[in-house]
Formats: C-alpha cells, sequence, structure tokens
C-alpha cells in the first residue's frame, strides 16, 4: 500500500518539477539560515557562520540531489525532459517532422492491418477450447491429384467406422455443410448448413448462448432438432428470446429450434464469409448413404478431440488400423481404391492453404516498412550532420556520450510512437473498409480486428522502428570529431565522408528492396493479364445462370422431376428474350470441379497412375447453346437421347487428348468407376472445347457431359435403390438483351412451377468468372500498391540524398563554375551521382528479384519468375525514377550564383 | 577529527526512518534542523551524519504518507518547514518499532551465544 502510494506521488512529481524545486530550495534555504544563526550565536563571523553551515549541511547541491534521487524518477525525468526538447526541435522543422510521421503512419499502418490478416487466421488459436486437442481426421487416396483434394475427406461408411472403432479420441465426429431450402421464416431462401454428429459439438466443446445442443443419441435417433448461429438468430428471427422450441422448414422438413451458439462460434472453418454455415442439424445417416455409390463418395469430413495423453502420432496409427478395417470390408467394385488414415491438427487443416498468401503480404508489406526505416534514418542523419556544430560544442562543454546518444534516441522515438498511433488508426479504417474485401480464399475473415495482440505489435513495431532508424544518428552524433567540426568553422565544403557513406548505402538498399517488390508486383501483373487471356471455353456475355434445388419432400417421384424440368425448360424456351435454355450440374468458372472415377474402353493406363478422374457434368436441354460451349466434332444431345436409348456422353478435349490420342473420339465407350465396377458402357457422340470450371488459372480438368436423364441407368451398381436424378442443377440462359434484366423473368418463371421454390445465387456469368478471378486480383492489387508505396518512398529518399548532397556542396558547384564549367557539366555531374546510387540498387534489386521468385513462384501464372521483360522493365523504370528524382536537385545546382554562393559562406 | 570519525557509527539502513519518526512522535511538528540537532544530541554525537542525508528519509516518510510537512515560523521568526507524524505514521511506527525490537533482540541473542 505505501509503496503504491509512493509510486503514484513519484510518478506525479514527473510533471511538477518545477514546483517541488522552488520549494526544495526554499526549505534548504531555511535550513541554513537557522544553522547560520547557531553558529552566529556561537561567536563566528557571518562569513564563517555561512561557511560552517554548508558544511554541516553537506553541501547545497549535494542534498538537493539525495532528494531529487529520492522523490522521482531520475532516468525518467531526464527522458522527459528530453522529449520536450525534441518536441520543441520537431516544432522548429514542421515539413520534416510530417513527412517523418506520415511516412512511419504509412509504413507502420500497412504492417499493422497486414498483421492483423496474419494473427487472425494464422496465430490465433482456434475459438474451442483447448484447441490443440482438435484434430481433423481423413483419407487420402492413393493416386489421386486434385487442387479440392487439399482437405482429406471421408465417406458415410468411414464416418460409422471411424467413430465406432477409433480408440484415441474423446469425442470425433462426421460433418458435412450445403445448402439448404429455409422456408417458414420470411421469404423461402437458399441457406447455408452443416449436418453434423452429435459428436461434434461435444468435442468442439463450446456451449449454447440459449438452450442446448444435439447429442449423438439425437442424431442416431434422426431427431428433427436444429441449433442457430448467432448470425442466423439474430437476423431472421430478431434475437427472439422465446426462439427455442419453434419450427423452421428445411426442405420443407420441420425442424425444432433447439438451441443458439454463441456469436463467436463458426463451423466448419471454411474459407471466406459468405459459405459460413447458419445453423447445424443432426447428421442421421440414412441407410441409402451407405450404399452402391454412396459408399464411395468421399463428400464429408471428420473433427475429433484428442484422449489426455495421446499424441498425433498415435492417433494417426490407430486410425490407420481402422483404415485397412475398412478397406478390407469395400464392396468388389471399389476394389482398387487405396486409402490411408490422415490425422492433423484441426488449426493445421484450416489455414495450411491461406498460409503462402498471407506470407507473401506479409513480406511485401514489411520491405515498404524497411524503406520507412532507412528513408527515416536518412531524414534523421542529415539533421544530425546540421546540427554537428552544435553538437561539437555540446561535446567541447562536457556533455556525455551516453546523453547525446538518449536524446538521438528519443528524438526518433517520439516521432516513431507518433507515427505508430497514426498508424494504428489508419490501419483500423484499412481493416474496417477492407475485411470485407477479402478473398473467399482465407478462412476465419470474422477473427480479423485490431485486438491487443495487433495494438501491441503495433506498438512494438513504432519501438522497433524508433530503434533501428535512431542508432544511425545517435552514433553519428558521438562520432562527431570536436577539434575537425569546430575548426571548420562555418565551412560545410567537406562532409564527414562517412556520414555520406551510410546514406548512400541506405538508399542502395532502398532501391533493391523496392525493386524487388516491383519485379514481383510486375509478375503478378503479367500473371493476371495471361489469366485475363485464357481461353474459358464458353462465352459468358449474354449469359445468366442459377441454382435450383428441388425438395424431396415435394419431389417424391422421378416423373415430378422430369415434369418440372421439362415445364421449366419449356417456359423458359417461350420467353422472348431468351435464345437457349438448359441445365447443367456444374456451372463453368463456379469452382466446382471435383471429379469422379471413369473407366475407358481399350486404355491401359500406365502404372501407378491412379484413378481415370474426370469431372461429371449432368445436362438437359441445350446448355451447350446457352453457355456457348464450342462443339468441335459431332452432335449435342437431343431429346432422344433418355433413360430408355442408348447411353450417350460428350467429352472434352483433354479428355479426348489424354485417352485417344490422335484419333477422333465419337463413337469410343467409356463407363463410370472402376474397371471392377460393374457399369454400363456409354457411348462418346461428340467433342467440345476445354471448359474453366474454376478459375482461369486453374488447371482444366477432363470432363465428360450426360444427359440428367441416363444418370441412374449409367451408374449400374453404383445406383442406389430408388435413386432420383435431377433434383438440382443450373439453369443457364443465353439472353437476347443484358442477361441482368432477365432476372426477374427468369425467378417469375420459377414461381409459376413452384411458388415456394427459391433460386440461388442468380448471377450472370461475367459475374462468375469476375469472382472466381478474386483472389489473384486481390493479391495482385495488393502487392502492386506496396510497390507504388515502394517506390514512392525510394525516391524520396534519393531525392533526399541528392539534395542534400547538392546544398552541401554548393560552394564546389560555385567554384567550378566559376573557373567555367558550363551548366550542363554540372548537371550531368548530380545527374551521374544519382544513376550510380541507382544503378547499384538495382544490380543488388535483381538479385533480390532472383532470391524472392521462390517465394512468388506459386502465385504466378504462365509467365516465369525471371520473365526477362518485367525484369529489364522493372529496373529500367527504377532508373528513370532515380535520374527524375536527382533532376529537380541538379537543376537547383545548375542555377547557382557562383559569386552569391561564394560570397554566401 | 580523525579521532573522532573512528568512533562514529553507522546509520543502519532503515533506522533513520524510525529514528524521524520517533523524534516527531514524542517532540511534536519539528522542522529538518530541529530532527538534526534532536539526532545529533541523543547520539552523543557518536552519530555523524551530516544534515543532508537527513531529506531522502524527509521525502520518503511524506510520499509514504507517513509524515506531512506545512511551513511555520520558529522562535527566532524564521520560516521553517515542520513535519508532523500523521495517523498513518502513528500505526508505521508502531509496526517498525516492534520489528526493530524483535531484530535488535535476536542480534543481541546471537551475540550472547557468539561470547
Amino acid at each position: 500500500m505505501k509503496h503504491l502510494r509512493r509510486l503514484l506521488v513519484r510518478f506525479s512529481l514527473l510533471f511538477a518539477n518545477s514546483r517541488v524545486e522552488a520549494e526544495l530550495a526554499r526549505e534548504i534555504g531555511a535550513h541554513l539560515a537557522l544553522l547560520e544563526d547557531e553558529y552566529l550565536r556561537q561567536g563566528m563571523t557571518p562569513e564563517e557562520a555561512r561557511r560552517a553551515a554548508r558544511i554541516a549541511c553537506g553541501g547545497v547541491e549535494q542534498a538537493k540531489q539525495l532528494h531529487r534521487d529520492e522523490r522521482g524518477f531520475q532516468a525518467l525525468s531526464h527522458i522527459l525532459q528530453d522529449a520536450r526538447y525534441t518536441f520543441r526541435q520537431l516544432r522548429r522543422s514542421p515539413a520534416f517532422t510530417m513527412t517523418a510521421i506520415l511516412m512511419l503512419a504509412l509504413g507502420i499502418g500497412a504492417t499493422t492491418a497486414i498483421f492483423s490478416i496474419v494473427e487472425g487466421v494464422l496465430l490465433r488459436p482456434l475459438p474451442f477450447p483447448d484447441p490443440d486437442r482438435l484434430i481433423s481426421l481423413g483419407d487420402v487416396t492413393e493416386g489421386l491429384h486434385c487442387a479440392s483434394c487439399a482437405h482429406s475427406s471421408v465417406t458415410a461408411p468411414d464416418i460409422r467406422n471411424y467413430m465406432r472403432d477409433t480408440k484415441s479420441f474423446s469425442h470425433l465426429g462426421g460433418y458435412r455443410g450445403r445448402l439448404f431450402e429455409l422456408s417458414g421464416v420470411g421469404e423461402p431462401a437458399a441457406v447455408n448448413g452443416a449436418r453434423m454428429s452429435g459428436e461434434v459439438f461435444a468435442a468442439l466443446g463450446v456451449p449454447p448462448l440459449l438452450g442446448r445442443t444435439f447429442t449423438q443419441h439425437e442424431d442416431e435417433e434422426e431427431q428433427q432438432v436444429v441449433v442457430l448461429s448467432y448470425g442466423m438468430w439474430r437476423n431472421r428471427f430478431h434475437g427472439d428470446p422465446n426462439i427455442l422450441g419453434s419450427k423452421i422448414l428445411l426442405y420443407r422438413k420441420p425442424y425444432i429450434v433447439i438451441g443458439v451458439m454463441p456469436r463467436d462460434f463458426e463451423f466448419p472453418l471454411n474459407p471466406g464469409h459468405v459459405n459460413q454455415s447458419e445453423f447445424w442439424l443432426p447428421l442421421s445417416l440414412r441407410p441409402q448413404e451407405f450404399t452402391a455409390g454412396s459408399a464411395a463418395s468421399w463428400n464429408s469430413r471428420m473433427v475429433g478431440r484428442l484422449k489426455p495423453g495421446i499424441s498425433i502420432e498415435q492417433a494417426q496409427s490407430d486410425a490407420e488400423r481402422v483404415a485397412r478395417e475398412t478397406m478390407r470390408d469395400y464392396p468388389a467394385f471399389m476394389r482398387s481404391i487405396r486409402i490411408h488414415a490422415a490425422v492433423t491438427a484441426l488449426q493445421e487443416d484450416t489455414v495450411a492453404q491461406a498460409r503462402p498468401l498471407v506470407r507473401t503480404l506479409f513480406s511485401a508489406v514489411i520491405v515498404v516498412l524497411l524503406i520507412v526505416c532507412a528513408n527515416l534514418a536518412g531524414l534523421l542523419l542529415v539533421r544530425a550532420i546540421r546540427r554537428r556544430r552544435e553538437i561539437a560544442v555540446r561535446l567541447a562543454l562536457g556533455a556525455r556520450a551516453a546523453t547525446l546518444l538518449r536524446q538521438a534516441m528519443v528524438e526518433s522515438m517520439v516521432l516513431s510512437i507518433a507515427g505508430g498511433a497514426i498508424g494504428l488508426a489508419l490501419a483500423a479504417v484499412a481493416l474496417r473498409v477492407g475485411v470485407s474485401r477479402l478473398p473467399q480464399t482465407l478462412p476465419r475473415i470474422n477473427e480479423i480486428g485490431l485486438d491487443w495482440r495487433v495494438m501491441l505489435f503495433a506498438l512494438g513495431l513504432a519501438l522497433l522502428t524508433g530503434l533501428l532508424c535512431g542508432l544511425a544518428p545517435a552514433f553519428a552524433a558521438i562520432r562527431t570529431s570536436v577539434n575537425e567540426t569546430l575548426k571548420e568553422g562555418g565551412r560545410t565544403g567537406t562532409l564527414g565522408s562517412g556520414h555520406a557513406r551510410l546514406r548512400s548505402a541506405l538508399v542502395v538498399v532502398e532501391i533493391a528492396v523496392a525493386l524487388t517488390l516491383l519485379t514481383a508486383s510486375g509478375l503478378l501483373l503479367r500473371s493476371f493479364e495471361k489469366m485475363r487471356d485464357v481461353k474459358l471455353g464458353f462465352r459468358p456475355d449474354n449469359a445468366l445462370a442459377a441454382l435450383y434445388v428441388l425438395p424431396q419432400q415435394r419431389y417424391r417421384t422421378q416423373s415430378a422431376i422430369d415434369e418440372f424440368t421439362k415445364t421449366l425448360l419449356n417456359d423458359l424456351e417461350q420467353l422472348p428474350g431468351v435464345e437457349n435454355v438448359g441445365t447443367t450440374s456444374f456451372l463453368p468458372a463456379g469452382g466446382n470441379n471435383w471429379g469422379i472415377a471413369f473407366t475407358i474402353e481399350g486404355y491401359v493406363p500406365p502404372k501407378g497412375a491412379g484413378l481415370n478422374m474426370a469431372s461429371m457434368s449432368l445436362v438437359q436441354g441445350d446448355p451447350f447453346e446457352a453457355l456457348g460451349i464450342g462443339v468441335l466434332r459431332g452432335r449435342v444431345f437431343t431429346e432422344s437421347d433418355n433413360a430408355g436409348s442408348q447411353l450417350v456422353a460428350i467429352v472434352n478435349r483433354k479428355m479426348a487428348e489424354r485417352y485417344w490420342p490422335g484419333q477422333d473420339p465419337v463413337g469410343k465407350r467409356l463407363r463410370r468407376g472402376m474397371p471392377e465396377t460393374s457399369t454400363p458402357w456409354m457411348t462418346v457422340v461428340a467433342e467440345v472445347d476445354d471448359v474453366k470450371l474454376g478459375s482461369a488459372d486453374a488447371e482444366t480438368m477432363a470432363q465428360v457431359y450426360q444427359p440428367v436423364t441416363q444418370t441412374v441407368a449409367s451408374e449400374g451398381v453404383l445406383a442406389s435403390v430408388g435413386e432420383l436424378s435431377a433434383t438440382d442443377g443450373w439453369i443457364v440462359l443465353r439472353t437476347r438483351m443484358p442477361p441482368e434484366q432477365m432476372e426477374d423473368t427468369l425467378r417469375a418463371t420459377v414461381q409459376k412451377i413452384d411458388p415456394q421454390l427459391p433460386l440461388y445465387q442468380m448471377q450472370t456469368m461475367e459475374h462468375a468468372i469476375s469472382q472466381s478471378e478474386a483472389p489473384r486480383r486481390f493479391n495482385t492489387v495488393l502487392i502492386s500498391s506496396f510497390a507504388i508505396a515502394a517506390v514512392l518512398l525510394c525516391v524520396l529518399g534519393i531525392y533526399g540524398v541528392i539534395a542534400f548532397t547538392v546544398a552541401l556542396r554548393e560552394q564546389e558547384m560555385a567554384v567550378r563554375m566559376a573557373l567555367g564549367s558550363r551548366r550542363s557539366g554540372v548537371i550531368l555531374l548530380i545527374l551521374s551521382s544519382g544513376a550510380r546510387l541507382a544503378a547499384v540498387g538495382c544490380g543488388l534489386g535483381l538479385l533480390g528479384a532472383v532470391a524472392a521468385s521462390r517465394f512468388l513462384r506459386s502465385f504466378l501464372f504462365e509467365v516465369s519468375p525471371f520473365d526477362p521483360a518485367v525484369l529489364a522493365l522493372s529496373a529500367i523504370a527504377m532508373l528513370l525514377l532515380a535520374l527524375a528524382a536527382s533532376a529537380l536537385p541538379a537543376r537547383r545546382a545548375s542555377g547557382t550564383n557562383p559569386m552569391l554562393a561564394l560570397r554566401g559562406e | 577529527m580523525s579521532n573522532k570519525e573512528k568512533e562514529s557509527i553507522q546509520l543502519l539502513q532503515g533506522t533513520l526512518d524510525l529514528i524521524v519518526l520517533r523524534t516527531l512522535q514524542t517532540m511534536g511538528p519539528q522542522h529538518a534542523y530541529q530532527i538534526a540537532t534532536r539526532l545529533q544530541q541523543i547520539s552523543d554525537r557518536l552519530l555523524n551524519l551530516n544534515q543532508g542525508t537527513l531529506y531522502p528519509a524527509l521525502v520518503r516518510l511524506e510520499q509514504y504518507g507517513w509524515i506531512q510537512g506545512a511551513w511555520g515560523r520558529t522562535e527566532s521568526n524564521r520560516e521553517a518547514k515542520y513535519y508532523e507524524i500523521t495517523k498513518a505514521g502513528q500505526k508505521a511506527l508502531k509496526e517498525e518499532t516492534q520489528t526493530w525490537r524483535r531484530m535488535s533482540a535476536l542480534v543481541e541473542r546471537l551475540l550472547l551465544e557468539e561470547s
């Protein structure tokens, strides 16, 4: 208690120094007076009494110092003194102060904003209790290489087997996200939800905000219950506190609301923020999900919590044992599939894919910050050089080096902390505006924000920046040679060459890193351009698409479904604005590009090639015309290709070239599944262009199209009993007018057939493409803006160095001109000194670009990281900018009036 | 002088606080000079301390809230800062005194055993 009180008093005294000092002087004065009186009484002369009083006191200044040491924090009060001194200095040069602080704010702000992404996405533990015990479990299939296989997935039988037979997990469950038709509250809508084992809630360990979550028992009992997300509860139910027990309709089946999860609960941890689950219902696997083709659909995932004391490796071998048993029980048609169990930490599983992007952004922004530091150090160095005489005088008068050092550090700290504070504000603004524009490939976007860790980071960054920037000028100050500087008198002609070298080195480094960033940005821009040039395989103009899903509750029979589809296609075709219409299960540029296995007649795969995977689009009507997919040879499907007729298929060029190189694919045969799977043959009737199903920079898959009416017949043993086809699909229209204008007509037409049926994700194909380009656009734009910032800062740095050199060499220039040197000669002299710096910097920068190539390669598309055009252009641009930056001071130097300059000193 | 210095004792860490508090308690409000004089009297001039060293102790005690200073006039009509012991100071003195007694008793015992 007494110490706390004392601490507060001492601290407050930092700011009331002068008052306390006056009081102390008064007190000691009074003390001396009393002592003097005493000595006078003892018979001393006044002179002697004064002396004796002071001796008895132990010296006035010493006594005061003892008092000061005891009452306050001396080191701190010195720093405050320095800070006040710094403020005075900075106020005297507002241009310098503004430049420095703004530069720092930019650097620290950008770095903080990007760091908050790094922190929210990569570093922060998952928002569950004991997150490092959470794992994701799935199968890795041998010989399967595809983009979407980055996450290991499981089948319905896998979920059952892993849950039943593993022993390493205290909780383990399966889940599967999908779109649901939600009705019974407001307009029917498509909402993302997840089917989950009851064990998943238990594994995650997050208690609900309201009500309860469902149990494994309820899951197995197939209870129709649902737990809502906080967002859904707030937005669709206006935060109704009596929500528990009410009903919602999912695909027109009633579910009872039993709980609401807290605001920050998010699961599955999907990338982006549009795919977040709004509710959770029991997985309740149905019998048909264990049979036929469904048993071979790796469409679910698993999450679990390790038992105490069990390591990931132990869990892995435990799961592997179960996977082997699962394989042993595979039906005949799956014999050639080989799987391995994979247990990964959930955190790793969630963020692994985002890591390269986030890391690249962070390195880019650190480069910008380094340039800021170099610039600031340069500016401070200039100030230090300008103040050399002052420093020399102070040294001569006995100032200690430590004091000078401290003062220089305080100055750069004051600047960097001010810059850091503004930077933090900038970062807050940037995040508020920017988070919604982050690419949908980043997970955990909702967790990005300025929390205390980010704040701490910004503060640490500011201090570190201040320290780094302060070092150079600080040592320049204490290395000042008193004799030399004072002897020089007013003449500034000879400059400590050490300082000049240091400044040049700083600028060279700046140019080098800026060039590295500039080439990176150039390469990304080239990649973007290349992506734009990619043939998409379809015509996006005047094309409109929307997804529908028929609820099983109403469309129980195949004939009801077929009736709907037929009416839909017919009605749409009748519309005046519509040229062609069709449906397809995969939308080009829609991002769905998973595949199924095929067996090709007469094709012997090379050893170890794995499965023959291709995407399978189920179509109806004329989607080829509607999407503008070019038919290379053969015929498109007609209405006579139906369930009863011969099975037919259309393949894309890639498929044809892989399996029938140099031959006409029309008339060739293929079938679903592996060789041991008993399925009927389909005959190829046409070859079409390669269509980009995902983004344009992703690899094109082998593609097969089939009439949706022939699906069940072609599945053979893969078909389950009573399987329905054509229950969902994308409607695609080619319109005669701008496609946006057709949206309402399309919606109205569908509602005429089924008033309750919502249309999902209605979009023009142009929009779909733009969406698929978004991730690349994002990193290209961001890296390019960092590059621009870096280059601008760099130009500023070059300008500063050259201008300062010119100012110092003014006399020299004057002498040169007085002796007959021409203006152009002076300009050339200055320019060449700028060009020398730039040339060295560019050389180093090109080396830097080569070093960065390893980093960048994964983000480039059809561009080599050593693309000569980009490297050359960037280097030339940098050189020209450096020359431009030196041109201004050069002109000023050539305008020197020799007489004035010589007289001026 | 040199003879005297040999005899003079150094003040134990923390005892100055105790002495000042005790002085103020028994003598009422005192200024620094009075406290210093009193110290020298009591110690029979064994305690050689220059009066400036009193100030850190006064600052410390004031910052603890144990004493409080106020300006006043001496008999000779000189101004001086008088320090007065506070309630918290009284309480602290009691505790410190006990601590000191225990401590000195312990040292005493130790020295007895040794000899």
